[in-house]
């Protein structure tokens, strides 16, 4: 009986040993804290940093985007809320737009922060009254836009839009 | 008395053999194995100290092969010490595990001794694939394989942590250079390899040891070898015990004729 008890314990043992090894693996933390953080995101516990969240929004809505992302970035180490991704990809939008041209390397960079968003969920509404645009196929459509070249670009109309 | 005192013995010997033998095959060498897997692809970042997981690449799972077919061949892992229709499922399902862990670390430790990418990676790999392949087909010893396993690691675990490493680190130096020029166009990326912290050899050689340990550990004896073996010792004690008990009679005997 005692060795039965020990079989089952070794099997258990070593088939959770093992899940354990190929999660490793597969998920590369960078150290032991990511460990946890990581194992947050695997149990669907993970939480951003709120105090670094509410930083960044601040800077946000000061219009100091760069810096505004670089909270964001520590806020969510993971890039797993939608809400955060979103407003990366916003900060982007507005950072990168332009009167007369867009800057298409910040818009590339925002439409990979938005398609993020999309992948984690693609149904997200933004409730921030501040921004015109309150979803993540919106805020694509208008990145993809202003990467694109086209007659449209020529239209002097474009010179009096206003910044979504 | 003293056929009591030897059956009970036999009976606590076999059991504590028994319990012992069930935990080394079932505990003990699968979680030594698959600490080996863990620490054999584990490396730290020279600069950030963060932690790299290296999978293994498919050529090592080659090597793991090659490596227990040798065990099978030298009797060093007898299947039938392992696999029996006697034991119940549980027992087999036990020990295949143990075996896949067996196998795993196995790739796990030539990949902790293998250099990353580049001409490096390939020399290595033919070496290993040499040495493998070849005691496949020459006359087989298994002690002297294992000193050879031996020393394969630990050459190859010197010329990667130690002279590659060397040639690899942040820290530009004239030999390092020197040896660029040389080999500048034939390498194929054996400078580019990344740099790793000292402490990834130190890990290497931790996992290294521990594979070692744990092909030590390996039992090659079915657990009914090991009850018969106990069971000859048990038999010839009792033959003792029986002859001295015997001897007392005899004495007794004597001493009642004469006391007569």
């Amino acid at each position: 009986m005692q060795n039965k008890l020990i079989q089952i314990f070794g099997v258990a043992l070593t088939i959770i040993y093992a899940v354990f090894i190929v999660w490793l693996y597969a998920t590369e933390p960078k150290s032991f804290k990511e460990i946890s953080v990581k194992a947050e995101v695997t149990t669907g516990t993970y939480q951003i940093d709120q105090q670094k969240f509410d930083s960044g929004l601040k800077l946000f809505r000061e219009e100091n985007y760069r810096a505004a992302r670089d909270e964001f970035a520590r806020a969510d180490s993971e890039k797993r809320d939608t809400r955060t991704q979103f407003y990366i990809a916003y900060s982007f939008y507005r950072e990168g737009w332009g009167r007369f041209y867009n800057d298409d390397e910040l818009f590339k960079q925002g439409i990979e922060a938005v398609n993020r968003v999309i992948s984690i969920d693609a149904n997200f509404k933004s409730d921030d009254a501040d921004l015109k645009m309150k979803t993540p196929a919106e805020l694509k459509a208008e990145l993809e836009e202003g990467t694109e070249r086209s007659a449209s670009d020529f239209d002097p109309r474009k010179v009096v839009r206003e910044r979504k | 008395m003293p056929f009591l005192t030897v059956g009970l013995l036999f009976s606590m010997t076999e059991k504590n053999r028994l319990r012992n033998q069930a935990l080394l095959r079932c505990i003990l060498l699968p979680v030594i194995f698959l600490t080996v897997a863990l620490l054999g692809g584990l490396r730290i970042g020279a600069e950030d100290h963060r932690f790299i997981f290296v999978a293994p690449p498919l050529v090592t799972l080659l090597f793991a092969v090659l490596l227990l077919g040798l065990f099978v061949r030298g009797a060093m892992l007898k299947i039938h010490a392992w696999f029996s229709e006697n034991y119940s499922p549980l027992v087999n399902f036990s020990h295949a595990l143990t075996l896949i862990t067996l196998f795993f670390a196995s790739a796990l430790a030539f990949n902790s001794v293998l250099p990353e990418r580049g001409l490096f990676f390939w020399l290595f790999s033919f070496f290993f694939l040499w040495t493998l392949a070849n005691n496949f087909f020459s006359v087989f010893e298994p002690k002297r394989f294992l000193i050879s396993l031996i020393v394969l690691f630990g050459v190859a675990f010197i010329l990667k942590h130690t002279i590659v490493a060397a040639l690899n680190a942040p820290q530009e130096s004239y030999w390092k250079e020197l040896a660029q020029k040389i080999f500048e166009g034939v390498t194929f990326g054996a400078f580019n390899a990344p740099a790793y912290a000292p402490a990834t050899g130190y890990i290497s050689f931790f996992a290294l040891l521990l594979f070692m340990f744990g092909l030590f550990l390996l039992p090659n004896e079915t657990i009914e070898d090991e009850i018969k073996q106990i069971a000859e010792t048990s038999d010839k004690l009792i033959e003792a015990k029986s002859d001295e008990a015997i001897d007392v009679i005899e004495d007794e005997d004597e001493l009642t004729e004469i006391s007569k």
